[in-house]
């Protein structure tokens, strides 16, 4: 908080708690455990009119033990850490094992059961020292910054209702039985703003965000003008006649879609009959060559991690190749149920839950097309800018998809007036067999994941309007 | 949970470099949680927290800072630290603390440490078995079972003090059905602020048949249609109408930043006079009841609407200072990792005198609107959805077919005038609101109702 404050790594702390730990363990009468530790400090600064809004600080630590006995599992975490709480939390997690499902299973991850034999990144990428040298005072100047920046941006722009500065130093450690034992850490920080215009009687917002492992990962300037462009650009917005059209998806749109796709993808949902995907592998899904990756590797990617939450090793996995479905994505007990290797894929949100199947940094592969030429490749359609009513709108289950949007129309070729209060309709097959072209401005989007798709052109869309 | 010195030493030392205000909240959070799937119990799951945060302001300014503790040290510490960010000296100083009282009581029969870690398995495998003796299209259930006991105690330099138990339970069951590629859903949750005679208030089978038959129906389901109808929203979860609608708009944060269409609306007809809304956080037993809001506030009973008219807005202790209102009791928080906010509690709509099935016989062609995913809301510009995840057509006054899942769009004031009929059918529904990234427990609630218009996003022009 202050610059003597300035954060200390923990280093082998968590490894050392993790140690503690499973020597109070092996007093119990278990079969296997693993211990998760992970830790955070973290800032938040709200701006409001040039004055600090909000600042919070954080500093928590937990741990998750995860009991394996007679092929059942068992779990239970606590968020204080001496020795009774530490004990309570083992015995609770031991006798979690009695009501769970037996399942052959049910064992800890063998070192021969990962596709990925090599740690491919490591602390180097993901914690910056750099990131250490901005104290309190930095972040607020710079989150004051870009609400400053924000509001030039154009003379429409009346307000800006929320400009927030987010940063976390997280470190994490996992230690099992079966002589796993390995820990990382991550700096990561993110800028968001948003802002109101008005002209006439008509208001309108637009955000944008920024994300990294540093500050000097952030472009202010870019943020801003995204979120004033996406504020002012709908202002007098209309509704429009229901009809069938060409859909034209900003990057930021693309990935949300592509987000209940990767839902979808894990083996978990397949192997529960939960997917629309089963069955399919080996399919042509998309009607043109899209190719997507899960790759928990990329260096600037905010969900790269040297290995997933069970300690198996990250990699990179090709989920579609030219259209082709080729994998689902796998944790080690998904995987052992389909006879396969896990691909890194067990996530856990926190030291709060369990490990489940989830993506890392998940993408569509970008293709030379620039947005210029996708857009002169319709003749009557919708530039979709921002979606509204994701999570309430789209069922991975069924892949029913229905969602608010606004944008602007699209004659011959060119941007014409705005849209909004309309909506989208669709289902996941149709929309990834509607796919028709990809552009070439690829972005992510941290979003229970990291998320990232380039424009998408996507044909003959239902739009409700009037 | 703490002594009272203690209270007070942390109180001062959080004022001490010039605060205006300082505050200090206490949770402690027993949990467990049950997952089935495939038949069979795929997760059980404890958690312990406990923890402290602490809140200054000065100015417009607040500051946050929270510990994963209560060891007297670490959370005198924390105090020095937070108080240290801001520079300036105060003479205010927190002398005594008195106990605030709130109407709100209730009582727990049935303990969640008391039931057996059986019993608790045998609820989600009835729910398993009743989910699939329903219908031979059903092809998975997904049901969780959770229990939450909380302790919480609120002081701040005012010198109040509050302290509040809490029984929690909760239990939801996903069913999915198939029939050739057709994949459908049904989904139905059961939440109470109390123990496991929830299940005494309603029969977890029930839950899951009504969950089922919402899945196997929807088998059959035809597109929805693309455009402006006139649609019948049913009682309880259509209450997400209201919440997102005008709710989060009457929420005093977005006031008081510029951010609400329904800025400068207090005594202005903002609805038909067919609209009475309620905000009510001591409906005993309700899922978004409570003792005490996250500041230590007593909660209560808030006229939003009446006949149309705006009454008030959504407050909570700050907003309430800064726009000079009465504190309404919903400066609410998901733990102590987080800044209270204004938020809804159980928010619904009054009943009136219409018939239901008569409103319906009242469309020619339009949409019955039964069940919900969930819904979003721009505070800003008033353009909401919400999600059907239950819906048919109407033709001739009657239903026919159910539609697949469609989201309907509109705009917040625009729709609160298109609201023609009320019926007085009044229910409620449990579920969870995200906001600042806080996630919290509330109700949605009304009675039958027609709009006139909206927007429905289906498929068929």
């Amino acid at each position: 908080m202050q610059d003597d404050k300035r954060y200390k790594v923990r280093d082998n702390q968590l490894i050392n708690i993790c140690k503690n730990t499973a020597s109070r363990i092996n007093k119990h009468a278990v079969d296997e455990f693993e211990i998760f530790t992970a830790s955070s400090v973290e800032n938040e600064i709200e701006i409001f009119k040039g004055k600090v809004e909000t600042l919070s600080f954080s500093d928590s630590i937990g741990i998750g033990i995860r009991i394996f006995k007679d092929k059942s599992i068992g779990y239970a975490y606590t968020t204080v850490l001496d020795e009774s709480s530490i004990e309570d939390c083992i015995c609770k997690a031991v006798s979690n094992c009695k009501i769970t499902g037996r399942e052959d299973y049910n064992y800890l991850p063998g070192e021969e059961e990962s596709t990925f034999k090599q740690k491919l990144i490591g602390d180097k990428s993901l914690f910056k020292e750099d990131f250490l040298n901005y104290n309190i005072e930095s972040k607020v100047a710079l989150a004051k910054r870009l609400e400053t920046l924000t509001k030039s941006k154009d003379a429409r722009i009346v307000d800006i209702n929320n400009v927030m500065y987010d940063d976390s130093i997280y470190e994490t450690a996992i230690l099992n039985s079966a002589g796993f034992c390995d820990k990382y850490k991550t700096t990561t920080c993110l800028i968001y703003v948003s802002a109101i215009s008005k002209q006439g009687e008509d208001t309108s917002t637009g955000d944008f965000f920024g994300c990294g492992r540093t500050l000097g990962d952030l472009d202010l300037e870019e943020v801003a003008e995204k979120a004033a462009g996406r504020s002012v650009s709908i202002l007098g917005g209309k509704k429009i006649k229901s009809q069938r059209v060409d859909l034209l998806l900003d990057p930021i749109v693309s990935a949300q879609f592509l987000g209940v796709i990767a839902g979808t993808l894990t083996a978990d949902s397949v192997q529960k009959r939960k997917s629309l995907f089963e069955g399919k592998i080996g399919q042509k899904i998309f009607s043109i060559d899209v190719d997507i990756f899960d790759d928990g590797t990329i260096p600037d990617g905010l969900s790269s991690k040297p290995f997933d939450g069970e300690g198996v090793i990250k990699g990179k996995t090709c989920v579609f190749k030219d259209g082709y479905l080729k994998t689902y994505l796998y944790n080690t007990y998904t995987a052992r149920k389909d006879k396969t290797l896990s691909t890194g894929n067990a996530v856990r949100a926190s030291y709060r839950s369990t490990p489940e199947v989830g993506i890392s940094n998940f993408y569509l592969e970008p293709s030379d097309i620039d947005f210029n030429q996708l857009l002169g490749d319709i003749d009557r359609g919708f530039y979709v800018i921002d979606i509204i009513g994701l999570h309430s709108g789209a069922n991975p289950i069924s892949g029913q998809v229905s969602v608010g949007a606004k944008g602007i129309w699209i004659e011959n070729g060119n941007l014409s007036y705005p849209i909004k209060e309309v909506t989208i309709a669709t289902d996941i097959l149709s929309f990834c067999s509607s796919i028709k072209k990809v552009g070439n401005d690829l972005r992510f989007i941290p979003s229970g994941g990291y998320i990232g798709s380039p424009s998408l052109l996507v044909r003959d869309i239902m739009v409700g309007g009037n | 949970m703490i002594e009272d010195r203690l209270t007070k030493e942390i109180l001062n030392t959080l004022l001490r470099s010039g605060a205006d205000f300082s505050e200090i909240f206490i949770q402690r959070r027993v949990s467990n949680n049950l997952r089935l799937e495939d038949s069979k119990i795929e997760n059980s799951s404890s958690g312990y927290e406990l923890g402290c945060g602490l809140r200054l302001w000065v100015g417009d300014s607040t500051f946050y800072a929270y510990v994963d503790s209560l060891e007297k040290n670490k959370l005198l510490n924390a105090a020095k630290v937070l108080s240290s960010s801001i520079n300036g000296s105060s003479s205010l100083k927190v002398l005594n603390l008195t106990e605030t009282k709130s109407s709100y009581s209730t009582s727990v029969k049935k303990f969640p440490g008391k039931i057996h870690p059986g019993s608790k398995k045998n609820i989600l495998e009835s729910v398993d078995k009743s989910s699939r003796d329903f219908s031979s299209t059903i092809i998975q259930v997904t049901s969780t079972l959770s229990d939450t006991r909380e302790e919480i105690y609120i002081a701040n330099s005012y010198g109040a003090f509050s302290f509040e138990k809490m029984v929690k339970t909760f239990l939801a069951v996903n069913v999915v059905a198939r029939k050739g590629k057709d994949i459908r859903t049904g989904y139905k949750s059961l939440a109470r602020a109390s123990g496991y005679e929830t299940f005494d208030f309603k029969n977890p089978k029930s839950l899951a048949r009504e969950a089922s038959k919402i899945a196997v129906k929807m088998l059959d389901a035809v597109n929805a249609p693309a455009g402006e109808l006139p649609v019948v929203i049913g009682p309880a979860f259509g209450g997400v109408i209201f919440h997102e609608a005008c709710g989060h708009g009457l929420e005093a944060d977005a006031i008081l930043k510029g951010a609400s269409v329904f800025k400068d609306k207090i005594g202005k007809k903002i609805a038909t006079s067919m609209i009475t809304a309620i905000d009510d956080s001591t409906l005993e037993y309700h899922w978004g009841s409570y003792k005490f809001d996250g500041e230590g506030y007593p909660s209560s009973k808030t006229v939003l609407i009446k006949d149309g008219i705006l009454q008030s807005y959504i407050y909570d202790l700050r907003t309430s200072k800064k726009l000079g209102a009465k504190q309404t009791g919903n400066g609410r928080r998901q733990s102590f990792r987080h800044v209270p906010v204004p938020r809804m509690s159980n928010t619904y709509i009054e009943s009136r005198d219409e018939d239901s099935g008569s409103i319906i016989k009242s469309v020619n062609k339009g949409i019955y609107a039964r069940e919900f995913a969930g819904g979003q809301v721009d505070p800003a510009t008033g353009d909401f959805v919400f999600g059907i995840s239950e819906g048919y057509l109407i033709e001739n006054g009657k239903i026919s077919f159910p539609i697949k899942d469609a989201t309907l769009i509109g705009n917040g004031p625009d729709i609160l005038k298109k609201i023609e009929v009320v019926a007085r059918d009044l229910d409620f529904a449990p579920g969870f609101c995200g906001k600042s990234g806080q996630l919290i427990s509330n109700e949605v609630g009304q009675p039958t109702i027609k709009v006139s218009k909206i927007t429905v996003g289906g498929t068929e022009n």
